[in-house]
């Protein structure tokens, strides 16, 4: 019924319907008659527009067919000479180390993964990448998820401001800067165990162990993480948890049975990017390890730089590679691809 | 022993007072903008009572509804839900089942998940808890639908899903927030008359916040409507239609034509013409005044002459013919009285080339039927 009493407006002068129950509701842009000067032509279009040109010159209309994978090509590109530095470790995996001449042998043999696998210490490196990587992404999830949901969720933006800052600050600051911050810290004459005598007890060795490197990486990835994660919070309705608080659930119950089960694309693409960084890292195991905690990535550097066995080197490299692939691979099959917030069924 | 049976008796021959199940006191809501977004709302709604909330968007409507929810904490008033204040109740300690305008259904969880959640939440026994999602399953008429997922549900199963939610453990009171509105038009009245179903089915007690005045109209026993974070009238739906106390419930439900002018003796004075009315609201004669009159008592004929049964006449010309399917919308203007549009109703489709776009033509109505208002409201 209203709706036709608004579609009479544009049909019939305005001046007749002065005694209409709408008149202080009157569509602002009609009300504007005086206002004759031409739309002004955006700047931004302009540049558009000689953009568009330059590109029809470039690459003509007939050639859309192959835009796609034009606009794929700088990646399959940076791609390809991966795969190619890949093959060429692979290769280099196969032959081992002539002691006596310091060259790569001629014949292809498997030796040096069979030293790999025979190796205990080899073994515990391994070990303990992967424990230092899953303590590191429970432990950064657990930090990062009420730090992003009070950052989305905060009516004041004094402090998502300041959270944001907070966010951003750590990756002014290199790893290794930040992991000597941490050294000076941790130091046992640092500014934890000054405060711990203060009260009476310490010093403590609380570097050079491998709770040091995780807490470090959890410190490096936790950034990393929030940033995954925030993006998944937003995309969760405020209504819905509203809607949760009027079924009769309290905030953790709704954090748990609601936030929780719904930012889950983001818990995994976060915790597949924290998980894989610790896995490879290498400076916070050699400055907080200090040689006693070394993951895979440095017994790689010491093959390649120390002993310059490289068959060994490549072969821990390639197996680092289908460690951190297997690890991606089950969790795409365990929660699928849509999982990770691109694309996929909803 | 004797005094205090016939005490007893006494008591009971005292008629029982209307169970208020929602009591509504001064409650004003001050967002600091200058404004309040509701100013001293004060309403009483019986138990098992279908209430529509009416107003257009910023009326405060919602606000009002958020407040009895819990969602907001009122500046000033009293809320009582069954004889209890609720003030400092936390919503999820209200026994309140609230249908939001998006529905907020959780798309991790099937349909029988989502209806189960908020039995989980309130710690229902677990063995009863299957049986009663069921039984409201059966009650939204998704028999068979329980294990799905929201994406695989239509809109309307949808809303089912989200009403089955908001009932299934039996609260106090029912809150719809607008949850028709991004339907169409056909789902929304199939909707519309599914709520009414419900509602008498389990007799709950329910407020309806909607800018639709049809489905106001429709579902409701009482409607409040809201202009300005004030309470315009609260009324049943005919007696709103039929006595708007004001010139914005008229204009608001229905389509209506305002004339205005000065309130004189008995009806209204627009330059030289003198029009008979009813006075809705107490004006003092030459006080400004604005008369309303419903498209559909106003008659149409080619003469003055040929309207017999209407005691004000008025000639003038066609503006507008416009064809709604059930019914015609003339747009006339009166030679005495030039720039207004009269928008009339005419229940005969056939007539539709009975008049042309320009023609003379003649208007009347009854003047009882013309309400005459403070212009100042």
């Amino acid at each position: 019924m209203r709706k036709s009493v608004k579609r009479f407006s544009a049909r019939i002068p305005l001046r007749l319907f002065e005694s209409q129950p709408d008149e202080r509701r009157k569509d602002p842009v009609m009300t504007r008659e005086s206002d004759t000067s031409p739309f002004p032509y955006p700047l931004r279009w302009r540049i558009m527009d000689g953009l568009e040109s330059a590109l029809d010159a470039v690459w003509p209309r007939s050639m859309s067919r192959y835009s796609g994978w034009a606009l794929v090509a700088p990646a399959l590109l940076l791609v390809g000479i991966l795969v190619l530095g890949l093959a060429n470790i692979a290769e280099s995996s196969l032959h081992t180390l002539d002691r006596s001449t310091f060259l790569p042998s001629e014949d292809y043999t498997l030796a040096n993964y069979q030293t790999v696998a025979d190796s205990a210490t080899y073994w515990r490196v391994m070990w303990r990448s992967l424990l230092g990587a899953a303590l590191t992404v429970v432990f950064t999830l657990l930090l990062a998820l009420p730090y992003s949901y009070v950052m989305v969720r905060t009516p004041s933006a004094a402090i998502r401001k300041a959270l944001l800052v907070a966010l951003f600050l750590p990756f002014f600051i290199g790893q290794v800067v930040r992991a000597y911050g941490i050294l000076i810290v941790l130091g046992t004459s640092g500014a934890v165990n000054d405060v711990l005598g203060f009260v009476g007890i310490g010093p403590f060795r609380l570097l050079f162990n491998f709770p040091a490197v995780v807490f470090g990486l959890v410190q490096y990835m936790l950034p990393f993480a929030v940033l995954m994660l925030a993006p998944a919070l937003t995309a969760i309705p405020r209504e819905i948890e509203t809607a949760a608080t009027s079924l009769g659930a309290n905030w953790i119950r709704t954090f748990w049975h609601v936030v929780i089960p719904m930012a889950r694309p983001g818990l995994v693409g976060a915790g597949l990017v924290v998980g894989t960084l610790s896995l490879t890292d290498f400076a916070m195991p050699a400055m907080l390890g200090g040689g006693s905690q070394d993951f895979i990535a440095n017994a790689i550097y010491d093959q390649f730089f120390r002993t310059a066995d490289q068959g060994l080197g490549a072969a821990l490299a390639l197996l680092l590679v289908a460690l951190g692939s297997i690890l991606v691979g089950i969790a795409i099959a365990l929660f699928g691809a849509g999982t990770l917030g691109m694309g996929g069924k909803r | 022993m004797n005094e205090s049976s016939s005490a007893g008796a006494t008591r009971a021959r005292v008629p029982e007072p209307e169970t208020t199940a929602v009591r509504v006191r001064d409650v004003t809501m001050d967002f600091g903008s200058g404004v309040p977004a509701v100013d001293r709302a004060s309403f009483d709604l019986e138990a098992g009572k279908f209430l529509t909330i009416l107003g257009p968007s910023g009326s405060g409507k919602t606000t009002l509804l958020r407040m009895i929810a819990g969602f907001q904490k009122p500046t000033s008033g009293d809320i009582t839900i069954n004889g209890k204040p609720v003030d400092a109740d936390p919503p999820h300690r209200r026994s309140i089942g609230m249908v939001f305008q998006k529905l907020a259904l959780f798309p991790h969880m099937t349909a029988a998940e989502n209806v189960a959640f908020p039995l989980k939440m309130r710690r229902f026994d677990p063995r009863t808890i299957p049986d009663r999602v069921k039984g409201f399953l059966d009650l939204v008429k998704l028999v068979g639908y329980g294990d799905r997922r929201m994406h695989e549900l239509s809109g309307g199963q949808q809303q089912r899903v989200a009403i089955a939610r908001a009932l299934v453990f039996e609260p106090e009171l029912l809150l719809l927030d607008e949850p028709l509105a991004a339907l169409d038009r056909k789902l929304r009245e199939e909707m519309q008359l599914e709520f009414r179903r419900i509602q008498h089915e389990l007799g709950v007690t329910t407020i309806n916040v909607t800018h639709d005045q049809r489905e106001a109209l429709v579902v409701s026993d009482r409607i409040i409507v809201m202009d300005g974070g004030r309470i315009q009238q609260h009324a049943r739906p005919i007696d709103l239609y039929r006595q708007p106390h004001n010139s914005f419930v008229a204009g608001f439900l229905g389509v209506s034509t305002f004339i205005p002018g000065e309130a004189a003796e008995g009806g209204l004075t627009v330059g030289a013409l003198q029009l008979s009315g009813t006075h809705s609201s107490r004006i003092a004669a030459g006080e400004p005044a604005r008369g309303a009159i419903r498209a559909e008592q106003i008659r149409i004929g080619p003469t003055p002459d040929s309207l017999a049964r209407c005691d004000t006449k008025l000639a003038g010309t066609i503006l507008d013919v416009i064809f709604e399917g059930e019914r015609l919308l003339y747009v006339v203007e009166a030679d005495a009285l030039p720039g207004i549009a009269f928008h009339i109703y005419h229940h005969d489709p056939e007539s539709f080339d009975l008049y042309q776009i320009g023609a003379p033509a003649a208007i009347g109505w009854n003047a009882q039927d013309m309400k005459i208002f403070n212009a100042a409201v």
